[in-house]
């Protein structure tokens, strides 16, 4: 768990971030979402302690960071940063093994647990293992540069705009990976981005920061739903808050499923039941059906998904 | 689509060897001096090394011509044997003119190499460094080259073949001399880059921990740069001869106003300049965010700094280096004259006796001493450069 009281930072006359407070529960995932300059880097920054923070008090699992040893606070702590920040004089497989070999890992540990990683992210460790970082292509190396972040196995990640750099499929697809492995980790994890869909999609709870104030810290149905001002509004777009709420939902959740998983059809359109709700509706507008059987990952049919199911399931 | 150079006709090797073939006709190729002092009498090719030769010298340029002109694969491996073999044919050739041309009953007689001949090596030169480029990495061509035409060389000398030229006179007479000065003019040249490396990176550092320093350093380390050597040699006898006398223990040092003292500070001040800026340029230039990720995953500065920001900077740390190398290489010939010893003695000695032979004898070692030592540190630099970046980047 990490919580924030109080905490400012000044650089000289400015007020960077302006006496916030912020808990982040254990396990989950907290997106700071604002425009630039708003402080939400500012803040994670000061999470590990790469900037002091000027008043008030930030604690880890109950414990003051200035009490914990600079070191080993963020060793304990992986972190990702926009541009991957990998070393490009070392191998992809030193890359990784930064922090475990900082700890003082044995050299099989290491090897197992790089491996491990590359796997983890999609990366055939035979593969990439030894490849440099120019070799790689941007989405492979900021799959890499989470791999990093993991290495150690830290209680907590800190991610500062690890995707902003990549194309758009390139963010949709490590979007999916983040999504993917967050539900295997279970790491406390605190993201930054200036993408109000990626903090919809990644977060269990967003602080939208504007001015180095955080004007709300909620869940992203909340947020939708509510948002405190004019500025929150603004960031969520006014025309399309009922899409991005749709985008939330997983068909899985809403449709109507069979007493026993049966043969799909081949011959119709369908929908896998981890798509979101909005992709649902997409996908019907298009071929204009009523309905839509839903498979689940090994392509049995498990369960109809109705136009009313999706107005009942986004509201 | 553009072909790659070497199947295109070649250009530099016809034009440098159409030169060295008007050149070694019409200049003279060797000359006959009855004495050190007095100016000897000059040979043109045919005379020097008969027509036999000099038939065969032409064909070999005419050979690296038509050669370079044809487009077949293994062409710059021919044409750098033909170069090769001419630069070893060299010294046989100049055995050969003393044998016609020297007088057998002068025993102070002497031969001296000609503007035709030093036309011919120089360009046979620029031709085997134009040929090696050509060829494929890796470089060990050069180092075959370079040894094979040492060694020819080295036992023409040896055998006495060269023992009437000029430049061996002059070293037979003063070998002792001669290793004193080789050893003089590599201890002091190479202590004062070690000496400027070592202040240069404690500088560098300083510059980069505090900003301030960053405008004062450069500038002096400019300014110090700018002062002409002489004059620099000269000013540091006054304050040196000064605190010797003021504490006598440092005389036992042997530190003086003259001697090898005042010529190392002088030495490391105008070696400061290329090492300090590009070292601190290239420790400074290494990206921010990389910095940022390792600090951020627990890295101490200590460990960025020798993983990281070092290994990163080397290649141009190195670059640096090698410039400053090569500079304090030939200003130490310069610290001769305040008696630091070294190949400058042989110049300014030469110089005083008009005796051009025994200025060579100081010129060209300093030279070589130069070249081999940009030939090492860029080895050294490409050794060093950090694998996973691109060979230009």
């Amino acid at each position: 768990m990490i919580e924030l009281k109080g905490v400012s930072c000044r650089f000289g006359s400015t007020v960077a971030v302006d006496a916030i407070n912020l808990t982040v529960e254990t396990g989950e995932v907290c997106v700071l979402v604002g425009s630039s300059g708003c402080g939400k880097s500012t803040t994670l920054r000061m999470i590990n302690r790469l900037l002091p923070h000027s008043a008030g008090e930030i604690s880890v699992d109950g414990q003051d960071i200035r009490r914990i040893d600079v070191r080993k606070l963020r060793l304990n702590m992986g972190y990702a940063i926009q541009g991957t920040g990998l070393f490009p004089h070392w191998t992809v497989a030193r890359n990784v093994a930064l922090v475990p070999k900082l700890l003082g890992w044995s050299r099989d540990r290491i090897t197992t647990r790089v491996d491990e990683l590359l796997t983890l992210l999609g990366l055939a460790p035979e593969t990439f293992a030894n490849k440099y970082p120019e070799q790689l292509s941007g989405g492979q190396a900021q799959r890499v540069g989470v791999a990093r972040a993991l290495a150690a196995d830290p209680n907590i990640l800190l991610m500062d705009e690890p995707f902003g750099a990549l194309d758009a499929i390139t963010r949709d697809n490590l979007q999916n990976e983040m999504l993917r492995i967050q539900r295997q980790v279970h790491k406390t994890t605190v993201f930054v981005t200036h993408d109000i869909d990626e903090a919809l999609r990644l977060a269990t709870r967003i602080a939208v920061m504007d001015q180095g104030r955080i004007l709300q810290h909620d869940t992203p149905e909340n947020i939708l739903r509510s948002p405190a001002n004019a500025f929150v509004e603004n960031l969520l777009g006014s025309q399309d808050r009922g899409l991005k709420l749709s985008a939330l939902r997983r068909v899985g959740d809403a449709m109507s499923r069979h007493p026993q998983p049966c043969e799909p059809d081949l011959e119709t359109d369908w929908l896998s039941e981890d798509d979101s709700l909005r992709q649902a509706l997409s996908v019907m507008l298009w071929h204009e059906a009523e309905q839509l059987p839903v498979r689940d990952a090994g392509g049995a049919e498990i369960g109809v998904l109705s136009r009313d199911q999706i107005w009942t399931g986004a509201t | 689509m553009l072909a790659p150079a070497s199947d295109m006709p070649n250009r530099v090797v016809p034009v440098l060897a159409s030169l060295a073939l008007v050149l070694i006709w019409w200049l003279d190729f060797g000359i006959v001096q009855p004495n050190r002092i007095v100016p000897g009498t000059g040979y043109g090719l045919v005379e020097a090394i008969g027509a036999a030769n000099s038939a065969g010298l032409s064909a070999g340029l005419l050979a690296l011509m038509v050669m370079a002109r044809h487009r077949f694969r293994a062409r710059f491996y021919g044409l750098g044997a033909l170069v090769a073999l001419l630069l070893m044919w060299q010294p046989i050739l100049l055995a050969e003119f003393a044998d016609r041309q020297l007088p057998a009953d002068a025993a102070y007689a002497r031969t001296a190499i000609g503007a035709g001949f030093w036309s011919l090596l120089f360009l046979l030169g620029l031709m085997a460094i134009e040929v090696l480029s050509q060829l494929p990495s890796p470089r060990g061509h050069h180092l075959i080259l370079v040894a094979l035409v040492l060694v020819v060389w080295g036992v023409c000398v040896a055998a006495g073949r060269l023992d009437s030229l000029s430049l061996v006179t002059e070293y037979a007479s003063r070998p002792d001399q001669f290793r004193q000065a080789l050893t003089h003019h590599l201890a002091l040249s190479l202590s004062a880059v070690l000496c400027s490396l070592v202040i240069a990176i404690a500088l560098a550092i300083m510059m980069m921990r505090r900003d301030r320093w960053r405008q004062p350093v450069l500038a002096t380390v400019s300014f110090l740069q700018t002062i002409p050597s002489l004059a620099l040699f000269g000013l540091l006898i006054a304050p040196l001869s000064a605190l010797s006398t003021a504490f006598p223990f440092l005389q036992t040092l042997g530190i003086r106003g003259i001697g090898w003292a005042p010529a190392l500070l002088a030495l490391v001040a105008y070696s400061l300049l290329p090492i300090v800026r590009n070292t601190y340029v290239a420790l400074s230039e290494v990206p921010d965010d990389l910095v940022d990720a390792g600090r951020g995953m627990g890295m101490s500065e200590r460990q960025l700094f020798l993983k990281l920001k070092l290994p990163l900077a080397m290649p141009i740390i190195i670059e640096g280096v090698r410039v400053t190398t090569i500079q304090a290489m030939g200003l130490t010939a310069v610290a001769a004259l305040i008696g630091a010893g070294g190949f400058g003695t042989f110049i300014f000695q030469g110089l005083g006796q008009a005796a051009m032979d025994l200025v060579l004898l100081g010129a060209l070692p300093t030279i070589a001493l130069a070249l081999a030592a940009d030939g090492v540190l860029t080895a050294l630099g490409q050794v060093c450069r950090p694998a996973g970046l691109k060979a230009n980047g």
